[in-house]
């Protein structure tokens, strides 16, 4: 038995993305030495956005996707919006890394492969939960209760909010509390327009500023936004929130943060003498070398299926089916949001009125179904709510136009109509059946591959159907023009790019993975804070979420360690 | 070195990686900025035959000519067209443009006594609008058909107007020049005013 008193660093966390930066910026503030491993290459805030600011001219192709490439190397990733060759360089190459998809029933897992990971991706959406969301698994039955409510997590959503800067408005509502904000970006004219119709014609619809993290005022080293466009390229002035802009210069500034990049984790050893998990075993990237690193505590961020995956992978004559799986969850109830255009409005309203800079969000309309019981009219549990997305139609809609000449060219080049689109995000019920495991295949680390069995339940099929029939209401109460429906069918599960659940936090450790700070019920010093811990959905972007317990499952590890517990 | 230092020095510009590969784009070997590399429409490329090029810059300055902004062949697009056929088009896009134009050089001075590009502007419209015509079924020209797809059975004539009018809407001379280009707003105002003829920003291509 090795002297388990004498550790490489106090703390070891697995993955530098949001999760992990934030576990890192406050185990290291408490002064506790810490060793971020990364799998993905380093990237450096600045210099490692080579794509920032290069206008359509520079890109190869001027734009157009090299579709070969893309079909061949990332095949998942490239259906989303956020990808292209303008920062192609921050995604997992999912040939080189690959998963089972399911020919069938294909999951999209959407991965990145640098340090910072998907907070340079994110769609910096940010929303509170509320109440209610906590309390949802115990009224409708499904899932399992949350060990946790509301005013638990709200100083630490207050905590988190403060730190990475959120922008929006004040509401008041119940089912979608108030931030710490920043001052709201404005609104375009027809957005005006629209909420003044609302206000008459459809009086439940509240229309709000998507609340995002991205400055509107200057924070300590990060500029407000200066509205160029792309976020997802990278942002060097850090005006919207990432590992790289935030929670890792403030975890360097303490002089207690060690990051190795290129290093990634193939599994936890654990210790049946002392109960703990002793130390990490990693790999190389680069070299292909084999190393292990000890510490007191280890917090797992490495993304909802990647650290469901290093658990799974970390099996032990105590924990065969998986590290911290005597309950048997571990992979279950794996959830995502669906997401989809619910209805597209052609307005004709302020065609003279055109905007100036590029606002980084759309406006929001929060969950307005299920909220005090459930709806006479509905047959279905929770609920949904609406990202909208406002734009004028240029030459890149109408480019197939028939015609030749001058007068095409000036039809071009002019603006169109408004679009204003309802996009609805819907909750996704926590189902067993809906896993990942670990297949036969490996990967060219030997890690065994990833795969997924998940389907949509009646519940998201018939939410999305809600809200498409209540779109169309919104949008006839908006008053556009032309009403173009949802045509797209479901998402894919993992095309949210929300995927959450496979390690539950609960009070009963026979039904849950986690306790109530996200410590694993079998093994006091693991913590997992990122989506994995989810017990269940919600309809609102996740982020914040995983950041406020994130931060509150740092406290808790480092009073239990002051304690001796851990 | 920071990342002033490495724009003054891009010594491994973009568009002097081998231009004739699919793989060919950013990577994490060629750490590059895209915003200091060349324009992509004045890369190297060695395609067309002089007939054809002539043919291309003509059919291009007919769908977007010059008036009293520049035109399709001020910003570069035949070039343009001639790098995406070699290095971007599939097999199947290829050999339909092969064909394309291909009877585009045989047929018309057949039928006209000279090579389109000698043309009046008003016969080469004609002979462009009868080749829209016959066109005019394919899935092409539908509203839903916007630029996240590029239908690889399109005909030929549909091929050489979206390689056009993108090519001069993301060229820098289009953007510029014919569009409203800024890169660094600064602010946001969702109220601004629009006059009767003024022209869309240039956007960002994600």
């Amino acid at each position: 038995m090795s002297d388990d008193t004498i550790y490489d660093f106090d703390a070891i966390v697995v993955g530098s993305g949001i999760s992990g930066g934030w576990a890192a910026k406050e185990l290291t503030e408490k002064g506790l030495k810490v060793l971020v491993l990364e799998r993905g290459r380093p990237l450096q805030h600045g210099s490692g956005y080579l794509g920032e600011h290069a206008p359509d001219w520079k890109l190869p192709f001027q734009g157009k996707k090299p579709r070969q490439l893309y079909q061949d190397e990332y095949p998942m990733a490239n259906k989303v919006y956020a990808f292209s060759e303008a920062n192609r360089h921050f995604w997992m190459n999912e040939k080189e890394n690959p998963y089972v998809v399911d020919d069938k029933d294909p999951f999209m897992w959407i991965r990145a492969n640098v340090e910072g990971g998907r907070s340079l991706l994110w769609g910096r959406q940010t929303y509170r939960w509320s109440e209610q969301d906590f309390r949802a698994n115990a009224e409708d039955g499904h899932g399992i209760p949350w060990p946790v409510e509301y005013r638990d997590i709200a100083p630490w959503y207050s905590h988190v909010e403060k730190f990475i800067g959120v922008n929006g408005k004040a509401e008041g509502l119940p089912q979608l509390p108030d931030s710490e904000f920043q001052k709201p970006m404005p609104w375009f004219a027809l957005e005006e327009t629209i909420q003044q119709r609302l206000k008459k014609k459809a009086p439940d619809i509240t229309l709000t500023n998507g609340r995002v993290a991205v400055l509107t005022e200057d924070l300590p080293g990060r500029a407000a936004c200066h509205y160029c466009g792309p976020c997802h390229r990278g942002c060097s002035t850090g005006s919207y929130f990432s590992s790289q802009s935030s929670t890792l210069p403030a975890a360097r500034a303490t002089g207690n943060l060690t990051l190795k990049t290129n290093s990634l984790v193939e599994r936890l050893e654990y210790n049946p003498v002392t109960g703990r998990i002793s130390r990490v075993h990693a790999i190389d990237t680069v070299s292909g070398e084999h190393l292990t690193y000890s510490a007191r505590i280890f917090f797992l961020c490495a993304s909802t299926v990647g650290s469901t995956q290093l658990l799974m992978n970390s099996v032990s004559e105590q924990f065969p089916a998986g590290l911290a799986n005597s309950s048997g969850v571990l992979g279950h109830y794996l959830m995502d949001h669906t997401l989809g255009i619910s209805g597209t409005g052609v307005f004709l309203d302020n065609m003279d009125s055109y905007y100036f800079g590029n606002r980084p969000t759309g406006l929001y309309i929060p969950r307005f179904r299920n909220l005090e019981g459930q709806d006479e009219d509905a047959d279905f549990l929770r609920g949904y709510g609406f990202q909208t997305f406002t734009l004028r139609m240029d030459w890149q809609v109408g480019m197939n136009a028939k015609g030749f000449g001058a007068d095409l060219k000036d039809d071009l080049r002019k603006p169109g109509p408004w679009i204003f689109v309802l996009s609805g995000f819907t909750e996704c019920l926590p189902r067993e059946s809906n896993r990942m495991y670990l297949s036969d295949k490996v990967d060219r680390y030997g890690m065994p591959q990833v795969a997924f069995d998940m389907q949509w339940s009646e519940n998201e099929v018939k939410l999305r159907d809600d809200a498409a029939k209540q779109a169309d209401r919104i949008l006839k109460a908006a008053g556009a023009a032309l009403i173009i429906g949802d045509e797209e069918g479901m998402s894919l599960p993992g095309e949210g790019i929300h995927e959450m659940g496979t390690a539950r936090m609960g009070d009963d450790p026979a039904q849950s993975v986690l306790n109530k700070y996200n410590q694993a019920h079998d093994v006091p010093n693991l913590f997992v804070t990122d989506g994995s811990f989810m017990t269940s959905s919600s309809c609102v972007n996740p982020s914040l979420t995983y950041m406020a317990f994130t931060a509150r499952a740092c406290d808790h590890a480092v009073k239990q360690m002051a304690e001796g517990y851990i | 070195m920071n990342r002033r230092e490495f724009l003054q020095c891009t010594a491994l510009l973009i568009s002097g990686a081998s231009a004739s590969q699919l793989g060919f784009s950013l990577s994490q070997e060629q750490e590059v900025y895209l915003a200091a590399a060349a324009n992509y429409n004045g890369g190297d490329v060695d395609y067309f035959t002089g007939a054809q090029r002539k043919i291309i810059a003509a059919m291009a300055e007919v769908i977007i000519p010059r008036t009293d902004t520049p035109g399709a062949i001020d910003a570069g697009v035949p070039r343009y067209i001639e790098l995406m056929a070699a290095d971007w088009m599939n097999d199947q896009e290829r050999e339909i443009f092969q064909a394309g134009l291909e009877d585009m050089k045989t047929r018309i001075p057949g039928q006209y006594g000279k090579p389109f590009d000698q043309l009046e502007q008003e016969t080469q419209l004609g002979i462009m609008e009868e080749m829209e015509e016959a066109a005019s079924d394919s899935p092409w020209y539908d509203f839903v058909n916007t630029q996240r797809q590029f239908i690889s059975d399109a005909p030929f004539i549909c091929q050489v107007k979206e390689l056009t009018v993108w090519g001069f809407f993301t060229s820098e001379v289009g953007a510029k020049q014919v569009l409203r280009f800024n890169p660094m707003p600064g602010r946001f105002d969702g109220n601004f005013p629009l006059a009767r003829d003024e022209s869309t920003w240039a956007g960002h291509i994600l």
